[in-house]
């Protein structure tokens, strides 16, 4: 690949270019857009968990000043269902008939002139309901039980004779709590039609699946709808879904022949844009005296809502993550009255990793090996399932220089047995990894006859530093300065783009920027073939090298003041082209052809806990993560990545738990003074490092590191807690109560 | 929220006039209680708001052995009073355990007298059961998730929690409220001020409804010099306690001669635990005595399963706090 040599703009970390507006307040977000006449939504949700509406009275709220509009079921024009993301099923529409799946559903649109006039007259329709018993816990066996939903169940050996060859079996069951995304700003959307076209500025993460969604269910082509969400305000995965209050804010407005604003509250974010599905987990594993593991079996139940669906596996990880020839691993699903479950930072792994380092961790004790030698006893030189090589694997490193930073080999290793000023000190580990994922992904180059460029792709940056890396990359790849390449995304109407999600947007979009980049130079190259005075005639895309605002011949040395190759804009300006665009598309590479397995980050986390067993007190005291991501673009926003990240995991492991009422399935604490997330006293210094060598399953070796920052937080921190008290806590979150 | 119409008076008298000839105002000061309920969870809807920031009720002055202050002092102003910090250490720490800087900046000493309870049912409209909002509607946070509710002056018909971690200091020290009411002034002993739920889930307090706290006289007892607050709670900042200890101690050689002792966290009002501070005065200054004092500090409480951890919590925090004021060998 010739033009990925030189790398001098990637790696270092530059600033993130959108700091500024952000900081300044002057990045506009979808809440913050005003049109002319704009009417404002507000929602009415459904204050039973099932059911049906029998009746609606919405004549107060039409009678109060402003209100413009009331839809019901009763009324609404009838919706289309959208179109299904990479993890999930198309999002039901709402407001299609009564019945009643889940507290908070949506069962009355208010639009008024002010979005005060909205709030206040949505409290004034008054709804009667035929309420059935709500199916609400994950043990209810009245509720449909979906097994390998999926089918990612995964088998390989003989499960049952390698724990009856084990010399220790291990069994334990592992529970985790509701966990909501609440991204701090609040999902929102303004929609406004011109004649038989809308344009939509929607918080998301995934602008092409909100096209496509708004065309189906409006039965548009999917040419008449653009999305726009140029800054996210954050996601966490919520924003994978098109969710209802999207689809409702486009049909208001279509009602309404006016443009309409919904900014969701609060409490509506916890019932309205997904959460992270409660699970029950056994892992049973079988062992030899020396640590060699003989089994692996790994069961996962979670919660799924009744009238949808939800693509996480949180099993199915243990497959792959240390040899062992007999492994099994089963996921359920549960259907229950509950609001609809969907992708939370690091899903399924967040859970399932948590399960399984927490079990080995119990098996270590067992059997008196430091878990961290019993981790590399078991250390997957291939991938376990398939076979084949990782296309990059560093987690034996993550281990050694974590064990290094952390001073790991320091710890006394019998339990209670550290203490500080009537602390208890406690030293936990886990190994994380999570799985590949990619997608087809396109992008567009443009470089202009001063040699400047233009990148973009309906992609979002959902705070990641997208536009900072992609800006970054296609710099390199043209061999251009920051300052002459502008990166835009964020914009349906720009080329289609797959979701920010699944730790897969920087190598699909980066590859497909590669791939436009170098399909750019080879136009050029083209547009040269027949010219005499350009020095670059005959050459192929191999012979050069793009750098110093040009294409040069990598016979020449490439080094700079060569003059065997010319700019950009002296090749358009000879040839008469004012600019000159090329499409990029990436797809995910088939490990049929290159022989490797599909591989996603590693990374091992050492965590230092301090408990005061009077008072139950629990703090993290420092944590350390060493992350094996393939090629780091920016090392300073993929620093950032894995800070938040495990912020996200402290919270999992010790604070966050979304409660629903038993009886009405109402949530319980959703709001931010009611569900704990951490706060800047609770996350210690954090230390990150990365390791590992680019992937080679793509030609710019990234392999996603938003999710894997999470991925072992929680289990290392409840084995910390089990060096420092002896306590085996197995249900997260891990509260005061269970220490005291 | 509903159209409501705003004042904004020049003197007291005039501000508890404006309420008085009005069924549906209020009193409006640093709003960190009012707002939220108002509009972001819609379960009070004043027909008018009479904004009392502009009257001249702010400041702290000292008058001998009583600090007077008045009810629009910021939390942030009261805790960075060098009195309070040398002669009241338990309420500067009380002050700083409580809410964030920014919200310390707006909230008021009155407004956080009369804060009302974090109950997510009673902060909820779309909840039916609510005593405290629906006098004789029931208490739906009996059967639901309780974790942050009290645990005492509770009962089947109200478990909610009076979160302010000030009054806890405030009602152990004796402290004063100062009230403007249609009919004059009065004062009210701080400790007389609240009302238990278990008596009446709706009343909260003494306070007719035109009546104004216009300051809070705290005393500034010896014993007071040696005090300090213990805040237990999930996480380290930013959260209203689930159990805490204000404790004032002054020892004569090996035994307690007088002792201060309230309770946050716990009670549906702030607690002043006056059975503990009997079984410390007089008593030596020992575990077993730390100890007895806890036991005596909750006596019936009311539990439900989301809150029976914090009868021992409540003991182990009071105990704590006692240990750290006059340490003793465990």
């Amino acid at each position: 690949m010739s033009v990925t040599e030189q790398r001098a703009l990637l790696g270092a970390g530059i600033d993130r270019v959108d700091g500024p507006v952000k900081v300044t307040g002057a990045a506009p977000y979808p809440s913050d857009v005003r049109y002319p006449d704009m009417a404002h939504a507000a929602l009415v949700g459904s204050t039973v968990a099932a059911g049906r509406v029998s009746q609606i009275d919405s004549a107060a709220a039409r009678a109060q000043p402003g209100v413009l509009m009331v839809i019901t079921h009763e009324n609404a024009p009838t919706l289309r269902p959208g179109a299904a993301p990479p993890f999930a099923g198309p999002t039901p529409p709402a407001l299609q008939d009564d019945r009643v799946h889940h507290y908070g559903q949506y069962v009355a649109v208010v639009v008024a002139n002010t979005p005060q006039q909205a709030a206040s007259a949505a409290r004034l329709v008054s709804v009667s309901y035929e309420p059935d018993e709500p199916l609400l816990a994950i043990d209810d066996a009245r509720g449909e039980l979906l097994r390998d939903p999926w089918g990612f169940d995964s088998q390989r050996g003989d499960v049952a004779a390698g724990m009856a060859a084990a010399e220790v079996r291990l069994e334990a069951r592992f529970t985790t709590s509701e966990n909501t995304n609440n991204p701090l700003g609040l999902f929102s959307t303004v929609a406004a039609w011109d004649g038989d076209t809308v344009i939509v500025h929607d918080v998301t993460q995934f602008t092409s699946n909100v096209q496509a969604s708004i065309a189906k269910a409006f039965e548009l082509p999917e040419s008449a709808v653009r999305v726009i969400v140029p800054y996210v305000g954050g996601g966490f995965g919520a924003g994978l879904r098109v969710w209802p209050h999207t689809l409702l804010t486009v049909l208001a407005a279509r009602l309404l022949r006016r443009p309409v604003k919904t900014v969701l509250t609060r409490p509506q974010m916890f019932t309205g844009v997904g959460h992270r599905a409660n699970t029950v987990q056994t892992v049973k594993l079988g062992a030899m005296r020396d640590g060699e593991l003989t089994a692996i079996d790994h069961e996962s139940l979670q919660t799924v809502a009744v009238n949808d669906d939800n693509v996480e596996p949180v099993a199915s990880g243990s497959a792959s993550s240390y040899a062992c020839a007999n492994a099994s691993t089963r996921d359920l699903q549960r259907r229950l009255n509950i609001p609809v479950p969907g992708s939370m930072r690091a899903p399924g792994e967040a859970q399932g990793n948590f399960a399984l380092e927490c079990a080995l961790d119990e098996l270590s004790y067992e059997l008196g090996i430091d878990p961290l030698q019993l981790r590399l006893r078991n250390y997957a030189e291939v991938q376990p399932a398939s076979g084949l090589p990782w296309s990059s694997k560093a987690q034996r490193e993550c281990f050694a220089v974590g064990a290094e930073r952390f001073g790991w080999f320091g710890r006394n290793p019998e339990v209670g047995s550290m203490q500080e000023r009537g602390w208890r000190v406690g030293y936990g580990l886990a190994g994380a990894a999570y799985g590949w994922w990619q997608a087809r992904t396109e992008a567009r180059v443009t470089v202009y006859g001063d040699g400047s460029a233009f990148v973009r792709s309906a992609a979002t940056d959902i705070g990641t530093g997208t536009y900072t890396v992609m800006k970054q990359l296609s710099a390199e790849l043209l061999g251009l300065e920051l300052r002459q390449v502008r990166f835009d995304l964020g914009d349906s109407d720009m080329p289609y783009s797959t979701q920010s999600g699944g730790s897969g947007l920087t190598g699909a979009l980066g590859n497909a920027i590669n791939v436009a980049c170098n399909g750019l130079i080879e136009k050029l190259l083209a547009l040269v073939a027949d010219d005499d005075d350009s020095p670059l005639q005959g050459c192929s895309l191999e012979d050069v090298v793009a750098r110093d605002g040009g294409i040069y011949r990598r016979e020449h040395g490439g080094g700079a003041g060569s003059d065997a190759g010319e700019g950009y804009g002296e090749i358009l300006a000879r040839h008469g082209v004012a600019d000159l665009t090329v499409d990029g598309e990436s797809v995910p590479p088939d490990p049929g052809q290159t022989g490797m397995a599909l591989t996603g980050a590693f990374g091992a986390k050492f965590v230092e806990v301090r408990v005061d067993p009077d008072l139950g007190l629990l703090r993290v005291a420092r944590v350390t993560s060493v992350i094996d991501g393939g090629r780091i673009l920016n090392e300073k926003l993929a620093r950032s990545q894995i800070l938040g990240a495990t912020v996200g995991g402290i919270g999992q492991a010790i604070f966050e738990e979304t409660v629903t009422d038993p009886g009405t399935g109402r949530i319980a604490n959703a709001t931010f003074g009611d569900y704990l997330v951490a706060v800047n006293a609770d996350v210690p210094e954090l230390d990150v490092v990365f390791v590992g060598e680019p992937d080679r399953n793509t030609p710019i070796g990234t392999k996603g590191i938003g999710e894997v920052g999470l991925v072992g937080t929680a289990a290392a921190i409840a084995n910390a807690v089990y060096h420092a008290t002896g306590k085996r806590l197995r249900s997260l979150p891990i509260t005061l109560d269970q220490l005291m | 929220m509903q159209p409501f119409e705003y004042m904004r008076p020049d003197d007291a008298a005039g501000a508890v006039a404006l309420v008085a000839e009005y069924p549906g105002a209020q009193f409006l000061a640093g709003g960190t209680t009012e707002l939220d309920l108002m509009l972001k969870d819609g379960v009070i809807e004043p027909e008018r708001l009479v904004d009392i920031t502009r009257l001249p009720l702010r400041g702290i002055a000292r008058d001998g052995d009583v600090l007077r202050v008045g009810a629009l002092t910021t939390m942030e102003e009261l805790a960075a009073d060098a009195t309070v910090r040398g002669r009241l250490p338990f309420v500067h720490e009380a002050l700083l355990a409580g809410a964030s800087t920014q919200l310390r900046n707006m909230a008021t000493i009155g407004g956080n007298l009369l804060q009302r309870t974090r109950c997510r049912y009673f902060r909820d409209a779309a909840v039916a059961a609510c005593n405290k909002r629906a006098p004789g509607s029931g208490c739906a946070a009996v059967r639901g998730a309780a974790r942050m509710h009290a645990i005492l002056g509770a009962s089947e018909r109200c478990i909610a929690l009076h979160a302010s971690d000030l009054c806890v200091p405030l009602v152990a020290l004796d402290a004063v409220v100062r009230i403007q009411g249609a009919d004059g002034e009065r004062s009210v002993p701080l400790t007389d001020f609240y009302i238990p739920a278990a008596a009446d889930p709706s009343a909260e307090n003494v306070l007719a409804h035109s009546d104004l706290i216009t300051a809070v006289d705290l005393p500034l007892p010896p014993v007071a010099a040696h005090s300090g607050y213990l805040k237990v709670r999930d996480r380290v900042s930013y959260e209203f306690a689930l159990t805490s200890a204000a404790v004032a101690l002054r020892t004569e050689g090996a035994t307690i001669a007088e002792a201060r002792v309230a309770l946050g966290g716990v009670g549906t009002i702030p607690w002043r635990a006056r059975e503990a501070e009997q079984a410390l005065t007089g008593a030596p200054v020992s575990l077993a005595t730390f100890r007895a004092a806890a036991e005596a500090a909750i006596r019936d409480p009311f539990t439900v399963p989301g809150t029976a951890f914090k009868v021992e919590l409540a003991k182990r925090t009071v105990v704590r706090m006692l240990r750290t004021l006059a340490p003793v060998p465990s």
